[in-house]
């Protein structure tokens, strides 16, 4: 999977291209304005991740060449500036999501992934995960085609884990990514909603959860 | 008082005092001049009476006419003292007493002593005065009337200036970004108003422009490196081989990373809901809305134990920006099962005027009402950022709604009036 990130601030831009690397996405860099443009006439990506404020540049121009050039590209627009014009305007151009800065890794790497998934055209929604299987269309997961019997929360919660497998993902991610940017003060509420999902897990001998002590969790079967 | 009705009732009185002092002045002068010119014809009269004694050597005959009488009696008295007096006289004609003035004298014809009187009514000096009194009454009355009526329309149409800039500042709100409209006026006082006016009111709106911008401008360059460092973070967490201390520093810093995140988002929502950046309305389903959320919190309420009851008109339609109606009944929602305790209720009642949001919860130290200010909370160490309801009453301030809080039977109650 190619993604090619478009970001001016290069700190950032080398923390995403780090992470999704990690993630076994072959990733680029494009930090201005030129050098991108060059690259998505030249290249198809699986996705672009799109910064709007760009030296040399609009990043909605970029945008609009694709969908005018009729390239598919999965395009993620981040921003600084979560206005929801940009949000609409960015939506309306042909983007497929959009997430404002400052955001986690986990959940970019979750919304590319998504993103990925929805451009397939193999109409496969199916991700394997050792003995878990998980369609993402039918919205069920299950362990050794046995079905497990999740909530709508828990389901995106394994989907969430998958997305970022052998990855440690904070209490915080996790907690913005199930209910939202609302919420703020304590997160122990989500130790219980973790344990119900393992328990489930476990039953069926497919618990990959592990509990990294003081910074969150990893889904991982080493 | 009115500063109008404040001038007329100085103004009225201090005319009424003059033209009563005056009035009265005027009476007497008038009286003693006009009785000083019927004692001078008395006089004139004497002088003809004794000029006929002096060429005829007797009386002249006594004459009795309407408003002059003159009359002789003999007398033993030598001298009487030559005096002019005011008396009444009665006509037994018209039946009424005629106030007059007479002039009595001695005077000596042929050897005999005679006293004279001669008589003059003052009826025509009275009928003149009370002519006069009545037209000054008369121009007194009619110059309250004008008074009056020039108090009535001219000031009001003189002061319409002071008014037409007085609800212009009454009116005006740094949020709406509208500069005011002053009328130009010929007086000077009021085009010296209005231009202080107008000129104030554009450094407030300037100073309020450029404090917003700044806010959002800060808030905006504080998320790229918010951004850095908390993928720099998410990095640093996926190193292995962490001694149990380092962790815990991890934790923090990611936690007050979020929470640094979080602050700094709502802080431009804030900004931006004074902005005006949330002024497209359409019919938004308020209870569509709160069932949502619901479902989205539902292990929230179960990490709790929190009892959720409702009683929610399905066909709740409020007429708002649909982002600030997430927003707002979110923040409701997250507000009430924070401060909630364990195995507490909540209580959500929607209709079509009114949503009230009832939880259980420790009682409140602060005072209710500075709970809708920013950065208050009730207990400082709480993890709470404080901004939640402030959040809430901007967004109700900007839709007019009313809200509320107050606290009864053990039970938190906000109370969010929309005016449909």
């Amino acid at each position: 999977m190619k993604i090619l990130v478009i970001e001016d601030e290069k700190t950032l831009s080398e923390s995403i291209v780090t992470y999704l690397k990690g993630q076994d996405y072959v990733c680029e860099a494009a930090t201005d304005f030129n050098t991108a443009t060059e690259k998505t006439e030249l290249y198809d990506y699986d996705c672009i991740l799109l910064d709007i404020t760009l030296p040399g540049g609009n990043g909605l121009a970029i945008l609009k060449e694709l969908r005018a050039n009729n390239k598919t590209d999965g395009v993620l627009i981040i921003s600084a500036k979560n206005s929801i014009d940009d949000k609409v305007t960015g939506l309306t151009l042909g983007a497929d999501d959009y997430l404002s800065k400052p955001f986690h890794l986990s959940e970019l790497s979750a919304r590319i992934a998504a993103i990925i998934r929805r451009k397939k055209f193999d109409g496969s929604s199916i991700i394997h995960f050792n003995n878990i299987c998980i369609d993402t269309q039918a919205k069920t997961a299950a362990v050794n085609n046995i079905n497990l019997d999740l909530t709508k929360k828990e389901f995106e919660l394994l989907l969430y884990f998958i997305s970022n497998k052998r990855r440690v993902i904070s209490k915080n991610a996790i907690a913005q990514h199930l209910w939202g940017d609302e919420m703020e003060g304590n997160l122990d509420f989500i130790y219980t909603h973790i344990k119900n999902l393992r328990k489930k897990l476990q039953e069926l001998d497919a618990d990959y959860i592990k509990s990294v002590y003081g910074m969150g969790y990893k889904f991982t079967d080493s | 008082m009115k500063l109008l009705s404040k001038y007329n009732r100085v103004n009225i009185l201090a005319t009424v005092l003059v033209l009563l002092v005056s009035g009265i002045g005027y009476y007497f002068i008038l009286k003693f001049v006009l009785i000083n010119q019927l004692d001078k014809d008395l006089k004139l009269e004497e002088q003809e009476v004794k000029d006929y004694i002096k060429l005829n050597n007797n009386l002249p005959n006594a004459a009795n006419y309407k408003d002059q009488k003159v009359a002789y009696e003999q007398t033993n008295e030598t001298i009487v003292k030559r005096k002019i007096i005011s008396i009444d006289v009665f006509n037994a004609d018209e039946n009424e007493t005629i106030p007059s003035r007479q002039l009595n004298f001695t005077i000596i014809v042929a050897g005999k002593n005679y006293k004279v009187s001669i008589t003059k009514s003052q009826q025509e000096t009275e009928d003149m005065v009370q002519l006069i009194v009545s037209i000054t009454l008369i121009i007194v009355l009619v110059l309250l009337l004008v008074l009056f009526i020039i108090n009535r329309f001219v000031l009001n149409k003189l002061w319409l200036p002071f008014n037409n800039t007085l609800s212009e500042i009454q009116q005006f709100n740094l949020s709406n970004k509208k500069t005011m409209r002053l009328d130009n006026s010929s007086i000077t006082e009021f085009k010296e108003l209005n231009n202080a006016v107008t000129t104030m009111s554009n450094r407030v709106l300037k100073d309020y422009d450029a404090l917003k911008s700044f806010t959002e401008n800060a808030s905006h360059e504080i998320q790229t490196p918010l951004a850095v460092i908390n993928s720099k973070l998410e990095l640093l967490m996926q190193s292995e081989n962490f001694t149990e201390l380092q962790m815990q520093y991890i934790q923090t810093i990611n936690g007050e990373t979020s929470r640094l995140a979080k602050l700094n988002q709502s802080l431009l929502l804030l900004t931006k809901i004074d902005n005006q950046q949330f002024t497209t309305t359409e019919e938004v389903n308020i209870a569509a809305i709160i069932n949502k959320h619901i479902n989205n919190y539902e292990e929230l309420f179960a990490a709790k134990q929190i009892t959720l009851t409702k009683n929610i008109n399905e066909q709740t339609i409020v007429l708002m920006n649909e982002t600030m109606a997430e927003v707002l009944i979110s923040n409701v929602i997250t507000n009430a099962i924070k401060h909630n305790i364990e195995k507490g209720s909540i209580n959500i009642e929607l209709n079509k005027n009114e949503l009230i949001i009832k939880n259980t919860g420790p009682v409140l130290n602060t005072v209710p009402h500075q709970l809708f200010e920013r950065f208050k909370k009730d207990n400082v160490n709480s993890e709470s950022l404080g901004l939640g309801l402030s959040i809430v009453k901007k967004i109700a301030e900007q839709n007019h709604f009313t809200i509320s809080y107050n606290y009864s039977n053990s039970f938190h109650i906000v109370r969010v009036l929309f005016t449909i």
